[in-house]
């Protein structure tokens, strides 16, 4: 990393920020020759049978083919900083507008889950480790074995056929469109089946490292100087056990989660929800390039950020990381 | 993908369907609203409830225009409020029971069209000549990009004359026999002067008045209280919901969240049957070609081409690429025209005749490239499936799916897979079968020899106004490309939907949209 030291959190967080523009910036490349460099016309890919001469050339104008490559990729990424996202091919409108209540919608989702699933899988995991090799401790690592092995679709599938069309008909709806309009939480019980399907394809990985973690703690020589003291068992699982478990799980959780940002795609599709997801296949299928760029950037600055966030975070519960800053 | 939809949907929609005769478009037909309202075995139809539909293959693409589609919710959103001045019915005859009490060909080059007077757009105003002026012009205009504008191509759109208020002269450039059928196409729809696609107000004579849209989302529907057949529609709303995916959509109707929802996958045929829901099984006259070009090697020698057909296991096909939903084909294109000759022997597969033919022709080992593409369902299945039918008389056939299928190579390929819809007899000439055609696979006619005069009887056909001379052409035509055409047509496929228990109305229909043409227009179907 850099030579010049900022002492102290603040200066970390600023490398990382500095860092993590540094992988925005490749990523956009990247993303950029992907999409609007590779060999073939894509203003013709994307007309496809309905090319003309005219509409090529209107295309290739509104996507800036027809200047060289670096001054092309120069209006996009100043764009972007502008919040210009560039206009939508198929809807023929801003790619903001388009993907506005999407984007909404989206992040309920995934906010939604988060929020059942990391305090759900850390107490799980805490507890299994608490109860090592008792019941509690098998049933739930064997289970969460078998869920972490299912795919979402899958398990999305089954939720469905349990509790939305064959086994309990109608307790649930099936799908869980969000008309326009109107936004997620107006129609909560829509959302608990795709919330369910997420937090199951999180909770088991998330469950097992803190498992583990837990364990090693547990068996450290401050948590059994904590007991030898005397300390209620509470405490000591709470003030001195739990934080030091907690750094490696963090990693995990902020990876997870940056996964949920692209794995809801396949969720919203299950369950017809108005999300990005459903947005990003379609405009695959459209060669709608503005929207697949701001997609992916969108997806790859989730990921930067939720980095940031768990290392921060681990930086804040190990003392040793955070003296030697 | 969308750019495959989207030709599948223009050529359907320009398809005009398949014909009932002149004489029905001309006769008076039987009066509006009579041969439509439903006879439900459990009471009559009853008013009221807001009618969910899921329909796939829509995106941010949707539109709503009048007179044009995309995508295929665009296709269920045309039906809420718009109307044609024909109408087929769900056997695919055409009938005066639409905007116009008759169509009337005066001579090869002129029809007269007669509107039924009092009805009303959704704003009130009348419907008169001046609109179907509008109209027609609109359809006309090449910049527009309408769906109908290229049935439009005989009609001499500057020349239409306002006769009175309700009756229009249409003359023609060429004379062209198939009007009254594009009159009947389902986006060959009336609309008031000076009207505007969406965003402008959606104004037109239908059974539903556009509340809201929300393009890749969902649109809703308000009854049309002042709808001029009395006593339809019967929902207070109809709302129709873009899906992804049909699971989705399966899951949907099974959990009671949509009404109905359009093509259902075979293979949930019977789960969905299983469950109480109706599934709607229509044979469509819709067809998955393999194009063989008659110019380019090995097809330029007739016998080869011939060979090819008898190697196609026609019932084997139909059970392997759609679960045997459809009926076989005999290597001729609109089966629903009156003028389909029926006498033709049925065609079938014949292996020790088709390995003498190739080995006549110098083609005893052939092997050859079957372009498709993932395109319309079953493009690739009937690819693969050929090809392992093929292989029983040592043809190697090297199937390629191609996504770039469309691009620059399509239409100059000699061997390939593609798709049509349902379309009469003349209008699927003019659409892939003349040297004009925009979609000629097979670069049909032949030049010299046999077949040569192909066009020619085209032409004398469209100027035939007596339809039993007419048919007498169209058969001789049909006759030719039975013995010497570059198609091979497998079998004629189905269009598969579902609906809840308690949709009343529904008939299975030989028309090109989905649903009984989306409950001819969300009007003869209702709550029971």
């Amino acid at each position: 990393m850099s030579r010049f030291r900022l002492g102290g959190v603040g200066g970390f967080i600023l490398r990382r920020l500095l860092l993590g523009i540094v992988v925005l910036i490749l990523v956009s490349v990247v993303v950029f020759l992907a999409t609007q460099t590779l060999p073939g016309d894509p203003a013709r890919a994307i007309l496809g049978r309905s090319a003309t001469p005219a509409s090529l050339a209107a295309l290739r104008r509104q996507l800036h083919l027809d200047q060289p490559a670096i001054e092309q990729y120069w209006t996009w990424v100043t764009g972007l900083l502008h919040g210009n996202l560039g206009r939508s091919l198929a809807a023929q409108e801003p790619v903001s507008t388009l993907l506005g209540s999407r984007l909404v919608n989206s992040a309920v989702l995934v906010a939604i889950a988060a929020v059942v699933s990391i305090p759900l899988s850390i107490a799980i995991g805490s507890w299994a480790a608490f109860k090592r090799e008792k019941a509690f401790d098998v049933v739930s690592s064997n289970l969460l074995l078998v869920l972490a092995a299912l795919p979402e679709f899958v398990v999305a599938l089954v939720l469905v056929i349990f509790l939305a069309t064959t086994v309990f008909p109608r307790v649930l709806p099936a799908i869980s469109t969000v008309p326009p309009g109107s936004q997620p939480w107006n129609n909560w019980t829509a959302l608990v089946l795709p919330t369910l399907t997420l937090v199951i394809a999180v909770a088991p990985y998330v469950a097992r490292i803190m498992r583990a973690s837990m364990i090693e703690v547990l068996e450290s020589d401050y948590v059994e100087m904590a007991r030898l003291k005397g300390l209620p068992e509470r405490t000591v699982l709470i003030r001195h056990a739990l934080p030091n478990a907690l750094g490696p799980v963090f990693q995990v959780i902020a990876l997870n989660l940056a996964y949920l940002a692209g794995g809801i795609i396949v969720v919203e599709f299950v369950f017809n929800y108005t999300g990005i997801g459903s947005a990003l296949g379609e405009a695959v299928v459209n060669h709608d390039l503005p929207v697949i760029q701001a997609l992916a950037m969108l997806i790859a600055a989730v990921y930067v950020v939720l980095n940031l966030l768990a290392d921060v975070a681990t930086i804040l519960v190990t003392p040793r990381l955070r003296t030697r800053l | 993908m969308t750019d495959i939809s989207r030709r599948q949907l223009v050529r359907g929609a320009a398809g005009l369907a398949v014909v009932g005769g002149l004489a029905a478009a001309c006769g008076s037909g039987s009066s509006p609203g009579t041969s439509s309202t439903p006879s439900g075995a459990s009471g009559g139809p009853k008013r009221g409830g807001n009618f969910r539909l899921g329909v796939t293959g829509g995106g941010a693409k949707d539109i709503m225009d009048g007179q044009n589609i995309i995508t295929k919710p665009d296709q269920a959103r045309l039906m809420t409020a718009f109307e044609t001045l024909l109408l087929f019915d769900e056997n695919y005859q055409l009938t005066t029971n639409g905007l116009a009490e008759s169509v009337t060909q005066d001579n090869p080059k002129q029809y007269t069209i007669r509107l039924r007077q009092g009805i009303e757009f959704q704003n009130g105003k009348t419907m008169t000549a001046d609109d179907i002026i509008y109209s027609f012009q609109r359809i006309g205009t090449k910049a527009y990009g309408l769906t109908g504008y290229a049935a439009t191509a005989t009609m001499d759109i500057a020349g239409i004359k306002k006769l009175d208020q309700y009756t229009v002269r249409l003359p023609l450039k060429t004379p062209d026999a198939t009007i009254p059928q594009t009159l009947g196409s389902y986006t060959f729809n009336m609309v008031p002067v000076g009207y505007k696609a969406y965003p402008a107000p959606q104004i037109g004579t239908g059974a539903y008045k556009l509340k809201s849209f929300a393009p890749g989302q969902q649109s809703v529907h308000e009854r049309n209280p002042n709808y001029w057949r009395s006593g339809e529609p019967y929902f207070d709303t109809v709302t129709i919901i873009d899906f992804s995916d049909s699971t989705a959509q399966v899951n949907g109707l099974l959990g009671g969240q949509v009404d109905a929802m359009t093509d259902l996958p075979p293979s949930q045929v019977k789960v969905v049957q299983g469950r109480g829901l109706g599934a709607l099984v229509s044979k469509t006259g819709g067809w998955l070609p393999i194009c063989m070009a008659i110019d380019m090697p090995p097809f330029n020698d007739v016998r080869v081409r011939q060979a090819m057909r008898l190697l196609v296991d026609r019932p084997g096909m139909l059970e392997q690429v759609a679960s045997g939903y459809g009926f076989v084909g005999n290597d001729l294109y609109a089966p629903f025209d009156p003028g389909y000759d029926h006498a033709l022997p049925q065609r079938q597969q014949d292996i020790s005749q088709a390995k003498s033919l190739l080995k006549a022709a110098g083609h005893a080992n052939l092997s050859v490239d079957l372009h498709t593409t993932n395109g319309a369902a079953g493009m690739v299945e009937t690819a693969t499936v050929f090809a392992n039918q093929a292989s029983a008389a040592g043809v190697k056939i090297n199937v390629i799916s191609d996504p770039n299928f469309y691009g620059n190579q399509y239409l100059k390929l000699a061997f390939s897979v593609d798709f049509w819809g349902t379309r009469a007899y003349l209008n699927q000439v003019q659409q892939g079968s003349l040297p004009t055609s925009p979609y000629n696979e097979t670069h049909w006619p032949p030049k010299s020899g046999t077949g040569s005069n192909f066009e020619s009887l085209y032409t004398q056909a469209l100027a035939t106004i007596d339809p039993a001379a007419r048919i007498q052409i169209e058969q001789e035509m049909q006759q030719i490309e039975y013995n010497n055409g570059g198609y091979i047509i497998p079998f004629f496929g189905g269009l598969i939907d579902a609906y809840a228990a308690n949709v009343k109305g529904l008939k299975p229909s030989k028309g090109t949209l989905n649903l009984d043409s989306f409950g001819h227009g969300f009007r003869t179907i209702w709550f029971g």
